[in-house]
């Protein structure tokens, strides 16, 4: 079955209106789980990313710590406050010893650069025994001099910066300083400094990172950048930082975070140093199968089109195809044949049309059968009253005759005529029963024949040679004068020789086949098949004559009361002439 | 299926559907540079000692490297003046077919030739530091040496003012090089009227510029010496401070070794001028990738220089600069 697109249909409706549904629903679907699963990676990355982040805050404070506590033991060193009081007359035997035991506490630990004690008279000792001051740097500007000096006896954390105290060597530091007292007299002796490696710093920032893209970055409280792994580009603005931002966020409660452009940066800060360590990770970073989760996506989208689409399309068929079929039923009333549904496999709704659709074509079936019925009803009786009239030519002649033979005082040829005339009367109303004893049928054609034989004077003879055993068999009244009639007035009186008519009837399988012969004018073979045709065809009845219409309705009689198979069949006679034959099918009167 | 449209429709819609979502998605993500093979970066010289300049180089393309996710394979010679061995090794690096080559040129005129041996493979080449004598270059990253000249005089111009001995002399490294050509002509752009005897080349030799000082020295007219780079600086240096002549000869120098730091606290280098060899290695690589994703790149980007002294060497802004922190 080829078809064509056609949007028109039902089923294209229904697919379509589908389609576009769950096209806008898939979408929408995947958008928003697409969404999702991605809020979802993104937020559990930067919660690892938050707990990264305050690992590095407490390991960076964690050093400054420990730089602390190295402050207090010297503070708390006795012996070496002692010998520090007694530097003023210094000899050299109390600075080794101050600078031995500062040495022990940078060998301690190795992420110490330097342990430094300031005097106020400008002395200098240092743990690293191997180093010399730099003559030209001057202690009493530096930062974390003045601010130790300032805070007296609490420490002070200084920024990341290039230390330079030691003569040719220029290190990366963070520094803590305080001022030291005497233990005696609370005198201040002067400024003790502890250096942390930066690189310890940098390092940290660098190893806790995410991702191929993420970096840490540290500024202190004056939006100075304590570290950032590419210092350069900012101080060049090369890269921007938004600082600004940072900053505005501090003051909020919870945990600092916001998000701009592809970059994601959190921040904590550091209550020992008030420190802002800020972790950056970049997006391409969070979700690193990107790729893979759209290919997922977009795929598990086609699968699910298809398979819903597939569906959509096993829907609308069921539901049109019993439509279709109903229709294909339905078409059958154009040709005239009401066919029925039967059963279906459809909805409940479709099955329903169908048993009403059903029902209707069963009540439309009977009354076309009633109709049917009727019309033959009407038909027979329309026959039976043309039946039953007689020619009033065939009646008015009759009776001029009998009045001509009474004139003539031939009265026992008038008493025979009026008994005909009666008889023939008598059969043809015969009660008004329509079928009647072939024996009186016999009678009634007899009667007829009685009459035209002595109107016709010697014309034409007779015979009837009917098998006794039919007699008490049931015929259509009227059923052979018709054919006698036009035997004469078609055959015999046409001929000048004499006619002679001979009726017979035998029983044949069952049936009764009655022959009216005469030996008449006769037909051709070609009359003889026009008019056999004309039996068979209801055709207008003013084509025929009197006589022919006679004939016709005999036929028609037959065929309505016994069915197709019975009726009338013309052929030639033996020796010119034609033959009638009458089939009608053989019933007792009795069964009647 | 009997109804053949109806599937051909679902598989144009699901097609449709997918590349819809397809493209949303993409939207989501940033545009990323997609090499097969790094880009190649030949440098004027690596792991030679102290040329600190190109290990902070290397730092700032490895930072643009991460930053825009490419590759990048950095190779050179050992020292600076091993031209014949910098043009082999570019020419082993052409023979690979990169994307693109980043190249520092030893010399001006010799490496025209392999510069135009890539440009006929259709390998793009980006010059830093040091250009070559050719239109080819898409682009140029360095100093503008002729503005890092002209700091360097107007400071001598301004300090030999203070000065009675008014001689100048230029120590310079080495001869043909386009940065030796540039500074000189922007130190004697600025310091147009004054007493300039002479420019000397040291070939990037601390050794024979410490022995061209000591003859100079001898000019009791020298009031100053311009040392056109890090060696010529050192070398210039150490004589005037054998000689404890500061007082009397100002020297400007280039660039920011640590000992010539030193030598700034100290005094005997009155300034320096420093470039920017972090971001020079930055824009260079930045500056290809921008070239590679079809973006139209200027043919000459300044990376800038800045004059340093005993007074700013220390503030914030410049420490990282003169003393990169990767160094201990």
């Amino acid at each position: 079955m080829k078809k064509t697109l056609r949007f028109g249909t039902l089923e294209s409706r229904i697919y379509m209106i589908f389609t576009l549904m769950i096209f806008a629903t898939v979408f929408v679907m995947q958008l928003v789980s697409f969404r999702f699963t991605m809020n979802t990676v993104r937020n559990s990355t930067l919660e690892n990313n938050r707990i990264l982040l305050e690992q590095l805050v407490k390991q960076v404070d964690s050093y400054i710590s420990g730089m602390e506590q190295i402050s207090l033991a010297v503070q708390n060193d006795i012996q070496l406050i002692e010998y520090l009081q007694n530097s003023s007359n210094s000899s050299s035997d109390e600075y080794s010893f101050i600078q031995q035991r500062l040495g022990n506490y940078i060998q301690a630990r190795n992420d110490i650069s330097d342990i430094i004690i300031v005097g106020h008279d400008g002395t200098v000792i240092s743990g690293d025994p191997d180093t010399a001051l730099n003559p030209w740097t001057n202690i009493s500007d530096k930062e974390w001099y003045t601010d130790a000096i300032n805070r007296s006896g609490q420490t002070v954390v200084s920024s990341s910066y290039v230390q330079n105290i030691v003569a040719g060597r220029y290190s990366w530091v963070v520094s803590l300083s305080r001022e030291i007292f005497s233990t005696h007299n609370n005198e201040s002796l002067g400024v003790l400094l502890v250096d942390l490696k930066f690189n310890q710093i940098k390092d940290l920032c660098q190893s806790l990172v995410v991702g191929r893209k993420g970096y840490n970055f540290i500024i202190d409280s004056e939006q100075n950048y304590i570290f950032h792994p590419s210092q350069q580009l900012i101080y060049s603005e090369l890269r921007i930082e938004p600082i600004d931002s940072i900053y505005a966020l501090l003051g909020e409660n919870g945990e600092p975070f916001f998000h701009d452009e592809d970059k994601y940066f959190m921040i904590e800060t550091s209550s020992l140093t008030g420190w802002h360590i800020i972790s950056v990770t970049n997006d391409s970073d969070i979700v690193t199968d990107w790729q893979y989760v759209q290919v997922s996506y977009a795929i598990l989208g086609l699968v699910l089109f298809l398979v819903v689409g597939f569906a959509t399309n096993r829907i609308s068929t069921g539901i049109t195809k019993p439509v279709r079929k109903l229709q294909e039923v339905m078409k059958s009333v154009d040709t005239g044949e009401f066919k029925l549904v039967g059963s279906i496999k459809a909805t409940d709704e479709i099955r329903e049309l169908a048993r009403e659709y059903d029902t209707m074509v069963g009540h439309i079936r009977n009354l076309m059968e009633v109709n049917i019925k009727e019309q033959e009803l009407k038909r027979k009786s329309d026959l039976k009253a043309l039946q039953a009239q007689i020619n009033p030519h065939f009646l008015y002649n009759t009776l001029d005759s009998i009045i001509w033979m009474g004139e003539m005082g031939q009265n026992k040829e008038v008493v025979l005529m009026t008994s005909a005339l009666s008889k023939l009367f008598r059969i043809s109303i015969s009660k008004g029963r329509e079928f009647i004893s072939i024996s009186d049928e016999i009678a009634h054609v007899e009667s007829y024949l009685t009459i035209q034989k002595m109107r016709y004077k010697d014309k034409f003879e007779y015979a009837i040679n009917i098998d006794p055993g039919l007699y008490n068999c049931t015929i259509l009244k009227i059923t052979l004068q018709p054919l006698v009639e036009n035997a004469i007035y078609h055959g015999i009186k046409e001929v000048d020789h004499k006619g002679v008519l001979h009726i017979t009837g035998k029983e044949i399988d069952g049936n009764i086949e009655l022959e009216v012969i005469d030996n008449g004018k006769g037909m051709t073979s070609k009359e003889i098949d026009n008019l056999n045709k004309s039996l068979n065809s209801s055709i207008d009845d003013s084509k025929l004559s009197r006589h022919g219409m006679g004939v016709h309705n005999v036929h028609e009689r037959i065929q309505l009361y016994f069915g197709g198979d019975f009726g009338l069949s013309y052929y030639h006679a033996e020796g010119g002439g034609t033959r009638i034959t009458v089939l009608i099918p053989s019933k007792e009167m009795d069964l009647l | 299926m009997k109804n053949w449209y109806l599937f051909l429709l679902s598989l144009v819609a699901a097609f449709v559907l997918f590349i819809v979502l397809s493209f949303f998605y993409n939207q989501n993500t940033a545009e990323e540079l997609e090499l097969t093979d790094p880009i190649q970066i030949v440098l004027k010289s690596i792991e030679g000692q102290p040329m600190d300049f190109w290990e902070v180089v290397e730092q700032g393309i490895d930072e643009a490297a991460k930053e825009f996710g490419v590759q990048v394979r950095i190779s050179g010679p050992r020292f600076e003046k091993e031209i014949n061995r910098q043009i082999n090794i570019i020419n082993a690096v052409i023979a690979e077919r990169p994307p693109l080559i980043v190249l520092a040129a030893n010399d001006y005129k010799r490496l025209v030739d392999s510069v135009e041996k890539a440009d006929s493979l259709g390998i793009p080449v980006i010059t830093m530091d040091s250009g070559v004598y050719s239109d080819i270059p898409v682009s140029f990253i360095a100093t503008n040496n002729i503005d890092a000249g002209n700091k360097a005089g107007a400071e001598m111009r301004r300090l030999i003012s203070l000065n009675n001995r008014k001689t100048i002399a230029i120590v310079s490294h080495i001869k043909g090089t386009a940065t030796a050509i540039d500074r000189e002509a922007g130190v004697r752009e600025a310091l147009d009227g004054e007493d300039v005897s002479g420019t000397w080349f040291c070939d990037v030799d601390p050794e024979k510029a410490y022995q061209i000082t000591m003859e100079l020295l001898n000019n009791e007219y020298l009031g100053g010496i311009v040392a056109l780079n890090e060696v010529a600086a050192l070398g210039v240096a150490r004589a005037v401070d054998e000689r404890k002549a500061s007082e009397n000869v100002f020297v400007v120098g280039f660039d920011n070794a640590v000992r010539e730091l030193a030598y700034l606290e100290e005094g005997i280098i009155k300034a320096t001028v420093v470039q920017r060899p972090y971001n020079m290695g930055y824009l260079s690589i930045k500056t290809a990738v921008e070239y590679l994703k079809g973006k139209k790149v200027k043919s000459f980007i300044d990376t800038g220089s800045i004059l340093i002294t005993k007074d700013n060497m220390f503030k914030r802004e410049y420490q990282e600069l003169l003393f990169p922190v990767s160094k201990e």
